[in-house]
């Protein structure tokens, strides 16, 4: 009974150090997975050293000593392979047997093959793809009582006299394989409890990150600036439940919310040598309130102590900062230090896709110039021939005056991205009355339309540069009289608009750049409809050429 | 002055052929949309000035005045709303080019530098592009004739025939233009061949000689241009291998 007071004593010191251990930074490592070489001397000397001090806890007994040396080889094995429970088992069994005693030799020996066990069991688990089972409290049970047994056998088989042997070991073999088993897995234990805090901590920490990517997204794709700021400090502050928080432009104060917020008003300009530091050295600066503090600048009675400034980039460039403060009596905790530098990343990607899709959306602004712009020069020029030949016949000259005003002034008012396919109609009706006037009888122009479907939103500027590619790569360069044709019908689930000639020309003049006209198009149906919803085409040479797109109808039809 | 109007709408033929006769300088002796119903009018009036529109249905102003018969061809003026196209006739040597709506006191200038030209005598000449597609009258109405297409052109009683697997179709094009537009090369002073389309030279006698084409079809070439042709053939010499044909 004696003997497993005094082991239990000894292995309690071992969990002492165990908890002492995983509170320091030395334990990191241990949770990255491979090991380097650094820690693995550094294990093998924390691991040999709880091993010779196992030995010297032990009690003496019938000229042995009863003890938790074990703990230390068997461990190192487990958690850091063979050669590590060899080098570690080794040490403690020489340090024994130099201590002496009859059964010095067999347990110097006994205590280096309990290091090759733990090793012999880490190399089975990390070969069965099962490396994380090595942290299992039963495994380091069953294995630390494994290796005690065999320890116990060498004993018999190594120390003479074998009668005292057989008598020491009846004595120590219960106490030491329970004593060593419960420490080792009680050791473990409380290194798996650490690792397992580290991982919720991480998991919250990316959930906190996610909610607030999640709640800024939509937010951060308007841009930064003013008019965002307080709502984006608003969100911070709530997510990360620090003292306060402001953001900055790389000039001044856009918003502060939180302690100290009667004096750090926004719209000034700014005052702290952190956040100039973030600024112009675009890298995060951290006062954390014990070694280094924060001193407002702007007030002495400031509660303010600790701050972490992160700096915004896009492209290279500071656009401005987000600072979390902590007050005096609060410690900047090292968690929202990490969450701080995610924001960065995050709020900065978030801008640099603000930026893309301003970028994008300018584009698409200048292709509906173009787009209207490339209807202009010889169309007008064109039209005014055709009216200046009317001219004697003043009424159809006045007339053709009024659609060809009616067309541009279309043009001009048509801003906005998509059309009713009503108006898109209308617009190209203009268009044709002039190109019928000029063309006469070799144009005819027919609508079949589904009325149902006339307020659909199609891209603007859609229909007109399809039906004047029809007539100027097809029927204008047709010696016979030709037809064009514009549908708009339900196939499928879907309206579908068919813009036809039968000049048959289109494969004819694929190969000569005509294209970009219809380029366009079909690049502002996919942009604006879904990729879905491009051009298709479909020839028959010199009969038909059709281009047809499809739209989505908003809801299905009852 | 007399001047050919050849423009594609309506209109456009209207409004110049009245601002051409208000001028009183020219008498506007026919107006045609195309430049298939322009080529037999070019023969039948021999204008002094032809209007032409650049942008036409299948053969185009610059692609007609290709296909004038040298010794029919008279002042050009482009006419087009496109102002690249004006940069393009200056480099075809036209006498003059207008833009659609076409000014009034625009036109009277180049009238004045017509009535000098034709006064003068002057024989405008072109570089003018080669002829891809050879507009012909066919049962149905017209058909352009790939020259790639082609076998031969052979001088018929009607006029010039051009010989395809699909059949034979009436040209309003000259032996002149067409062999000096096109690669047919001349083999008989009634007959262009396609190149390409020779599978054997036979020579049944020393002085002429029988072309093979890939459709069977055979054509006489006579000594004066076949000495030419063996050029084009790469026969300069007289190869050892054309013997055993003989």
């Amino acid at each position: 009974m004696q003997i497993f007071l005094a082991l239990f004593q000894a292995m309690s010191f071992f969990l002492f150090v165990a908890y002492i251990y995983c509170k320091s930074p030395a334990f990191t490592p241990l949770r990255s997975g491979a090991l380097r070489t650094r820690h693995r001397l550094f294990l093998y000397a924390l691991f040999s050293a709880l091993s010779i001090t196992g030995t010297y806890l032990g009690l003496p007994v019938q000229g042995a000593i009863a003890n938790t040396r074990a703990i230390g080889p068997v461990l190192a094995g487990l958690i850091g392979g063979p050669a590590l429970g060899a080098a570690v088992g080794l040490t403690g069994g020489v340090h024994r047997w130099w201590l002496g005693g009859f059964t010095g030799l067999s347990c110097g020996l006994s205590t280096f093959t309990e290091g090759i066990i733990g090793g012999l069991v880490h190399l089975l688990l990390v070969r069965r793809g099962r490396a994380d089972e090595v942290f299992r409290p039963v495994v380091a049970l069953v294995t630390t009582a494994v290796a005690e047994a065999v320890q116990m056998a060498i004993i018999l088989a190594v120390a003479r006299p074998f009668s005292e042997a057989v008598d020491l070991v009846q004595v120590i073999a219960a106490p030491m394989i329970t004593a060593n088993a419960v420490g080792a897995a009680l050791f473990i234990s409380i290194i798996r409890d650490r690792m397992d805090l580290y991982d919720q901590v991480g998991a919250l920490s990316s959930a906190r990150a996610l909610r607030i990517a999640e709640r800024t997204l939509a937010m951060m794709a308007k841009g930064f600036n003013a008019a965002v700021a307080p709502e984006l400090a608003r969100i911070i502050h709530e997510e990360t439940g620090v003292g306060a928080v402001a953001i900055t432009d790389a000039e001044r104060v856009l918003a502060f919310v939180g302690v100290g917020a009667e004096h750090h008003r926004a719209g000034t300009p700014i005052a702290s040598d952190w956040t100039r530091r973030a600024i112009s050295e675009s890298a995060t600066t951290y006062a954390d309130g014990i070694h280094e503090r924060y001193e407002c600048p702007l007030s002495r009675d400031c509660p303010l102590h600790s701050v972490l400034v992160v700096p915004l980039l896009v492209d290279g460039e500071v656009i401005g900062t987000i600072k979390l403060y902590e007050p005096a009596h609060r410690r900047f905790l090292s968690f929202n230090r990490t969450l701080g530098e995610g924001l960065k990343v995050l709020l900065s990607s978030q801008l640099l896709r603000a930026r893309y899709q301003e970028q994008k959306s300018l584009l698409v602004m200048s292709e509906l110039k173009l787009a209207r712009a490339q209807v202009n020069p010889h169309f007008l020029f064109n039209a005014l021939n055709t009216i200046m030949a009317l001219l004697p016949d003043s009424s159809r000259a006045r007339g053709l005056l009024n659609h060809l005003s009616n067309f541009f002034r279309a043009n001009l008012k048509r801003s906005g991205e998509l059309s009713t396919i009503e108006e898109e109609l209308e617009h190209v009706s203009a268009y044709l009355e002039i190109e019928k006037a000029r063309f006469e009888d070799r144009l005819a122009v027919e609508l079949e339309v589904d009325r149902s479907l006339l307020q659909l939103r199609v891209p603007t500027f859609t229909l007109q540069p399809l039906m004047e590619n029809a007539i100027k790569h097809g029927i204008s360069d047709m010696l016979t009289p030709g037809t064009a044709r514009i549908r708009v019908y339900r196939h499928d689930g879907a309206a579908r608009v068919d813009v036809e000639d039968d000049a048959g020309a289109f494969d004819e003049r694929k190969g000569r750049g005509d294209g970009l006209g219809l380029r366009i198009v079909d690049k502002r149906i996919r942009n604006l409809l879904g990729e879905r919803h491009g051009l298709t085409t479909s020839c028959v040479p010199n009969q038909l050429t059709r281009v047809s797109f499809t739209v989505p109808l908003p809801v299905a039809a009852p | 002055m007399r001047a050919l109007i050849v423009d594609d709408e309506v209109h456009a033929r209207a409004s110049l052929k009245a601002m051409l006769e208000a001028t009183g300088e020219v008498e506007v002796v026919g107006s045609c949309a195309d430049a298939i119903q322009a080529l037999p009018a070019l023969r039948a009036e021999r204008p002094d000035v032809l209007f032409v529109d650049v942008q036409m249905p299948k053969v185009n102003g610059f692609q007609l005045v290709s296909m004038i018969d040298r010794e029919l061809l008279p002042q050009v003026v482009f006419v087009t709303a496109f102002d690249a196209y004006a940069v393009k006739a200056f480099d075809e040597d036209a006498l003059d080019y207008l833009l659609k709506p076409v000014q009034p006191d625009r036109l009277a200038r180049t009238i004045d530098k017509l009535k000098r030209a034709v006064r003068d005598g002057a024989r405008p000449t072109f570089e003018s592009p080669a002829i891809e597609r050879i507009p012909c009258t066919s049962v149905g109405g017209i058909r352009l004739v790939d020259v790639a297409d082609v076998e031969l052109v052979r001088c018929g009683p009607a006029g010039v025939y051009v010989v395809t697997d699909r059949g034979e179709f009436l040209t309003e094009l000259t032996m002149q233009v067409l062999e000096a537009k096109t690669d047919l090369a001349r083999c008989h002073r009634q007959c262009l061949v396609n190149v390409r389309q020779i599978e054997e030279v036979r020579r049944p006698e020393p002085r002429s000689a029988v072309l093979r084409l890939k459709s069977g079809k055979e054509v006489p070439a006579s000594r004066r241009y076949f000495l030419k042709l063996k050029e084009r053939l790469g026969l300069r010499r007289e190869g050892r291998y054309l013997d055993p044909l003989s």
